[in-house]
């Protein structure tokens, strides 16, 4: 009697991989301002501050040019949070104004994984604009058969 | 003859027999002979055992932790010792967050510090933790937990230059520092940046000092002032009128 199969074939490559993942899927179409308010001093800071640094790459910062990423530092031990305040057409899907992470008792993956399931998915689709094709792609596409004949000839 | 013969004799070497077991042939490593039992016996007693320690203890730990082979390096020691000189010698320390920043754009920022006496550092957070450890500035090490870069000054007045520069760059973030060795939040160091110099700061005390006794001076003279202008005020008024009187006497024989 054998037991079926259970558990993983391949390892988890641990933390790091799975917020390099995360990181990948961020989307910020849909944020106009990101608001990172934390007291350096207090405790359980640190996630924050990792996800502001992470917001500040260019890779993510690229997902949406016109969005600013304001960093606010208070010294009242307040506890730290990340507000996005979101565009008119993300306003209306959700029907609130501003998304609110209260982040003193998250870690940087668990941040980044509220943020990719309530924020990535308020990004408006992309338009399909229509490709304009050079000279050689047309005739690739018009020419495929006519030009494999002349081709034979010569 | 004798007597060089004798000493000859002590001087004499004797080189050893030499007897040679190879020559030039290549020697057999891959297949030795099977030792005699006896000599084998002896092999197999004499085998080093090595005790690993029951898994069961070590089943958690981490590698480095259950062979015990990573050991401190020195050079952090050397290191420690830099930044707690940098500590003592600066009269103002500001600590900032760092953003996502290009070379390009941290080296803009250095040469500008450069230029005011400011140096820009950055070290990591266990070797702050190693020089910092047991002296009075414990209390910044919750500020290194992420990105961070360090600037230090050996003159406090260079604050408002500091503030000046790194506004002009998004990625630095302040988050707090040390004046005159007094911890200061990011606000009380933008307060500080507003401040005069500490002469004008001296002479604003000796004046709020001075105002208590002028106040009481101030207080006994104020009838016996009061009194004075008035009669500084009549007085004018008496003269005034006697010129107008003098000046139409004046014209009429004129």
């Amino acid at each position: 009697m054998s037991v079926p199969f259970s558990g993983t074939l391949r390892r988890s490559g641990g933390v790091v991989s799975a917020i390099g993942k995360q990181l990948k899927s961020i989307n910020l179409k849909g944020v106009k301002r990101i608001t990172v308010q934390f007291d350096p001093f207090a405790e359980n800071v640190k996630a924050t501050r990792e996800f502001l640094f992470l917001l500040s790459t260019p890779k993510v910062s690229l997902t949406n040019p016109k969005c600013i990423v304001k960093p606010d530092i208070v010294c009242d031990r307040s506890p730290a949070f990340v507000k996005f305040s979101l565009i008119e057409s993300a306003q209306e899907q959700i029907k609130a104004k501003e998304i609110r992470f209260n982040s003193e008792n998250l870690n940087t993956l668990e941040l980044l994984q509220l943020c990719n399931k309530h924020v990535s998915t308020l990004a408006p689709p992309e338009e399909i604009t229509n490709k304009v094709l050079t000279k050689a792609e047309k005739q690739k596409l018009a020419g495929g058969a006519g030009g494999k004949k002349l081709a034979k000839k010569k | 003859m004798a007597a060089i013969q004798q000493i000859n004799k002590l001087t004499v070497t004797k080189s050893p027999l030499l007897q040679f077991f190879r020559y030039r042939g290549k020697i057999n490593i891959q297949r030795p002979q099977p030792p005699h039992y006896e000599r084998a016996r002896v092999m197999a007693v004499t085998q080093p055992r090595y005790l690993e320690e029951p898994k069961t203890l070590t089943c958690f730990e981490k590698r480095a932790q259950r062979n015990q082979t990573q050991l401190e390096n020195p050079y952090n020691a050397i290191i420690a010792r830099e930044v707690r000189n940098w500590l003592d010698h600066s009269q103002l320390v500001a600590i900032y967050h760092l953003n996502s920043i290009t070379a390009d754009d941290i080296f803009r920022v250095r040469v500008q510090l450069h230029k005011q006496n400011m140096h820009l550092k950055s070290y990591g957070r266990k070797i702050i933790a190693q020089a910092v450890a047991g002296t009075n500035y414990e209390a910044i090490l919750p500020l290194f937990h992420s990105n961070h870069c360090i600037v230090f000054s050996p003159d406090q007045q260079r604050v408002a230059s500091l503030l000046r520069i790194t506004r002009k760059v998004p990625q630095m973030v302040l988050l707090g520092g040390i004046v005159e060795s007094t911890l200061l939040s990011r606000n009380q160091l933008m307060e500080y940046a507003q401040m005069p110099n500490l002469q004008t700061m001296q002479a604003q005390l000796v004046q709020t000092l001075n105002m208590a006794a002028g106040n009481v001076v101030q207080q006994l003279q104020a009838h016996q002032c009061n009194l004075v202008r008035a009669l500084d005020v009549h007085a004018k008024s008496e003269t005034t009128e006697q010129q107008q009187q003098q000046e139409p006497a004046e014209q009429t024989p004129a």
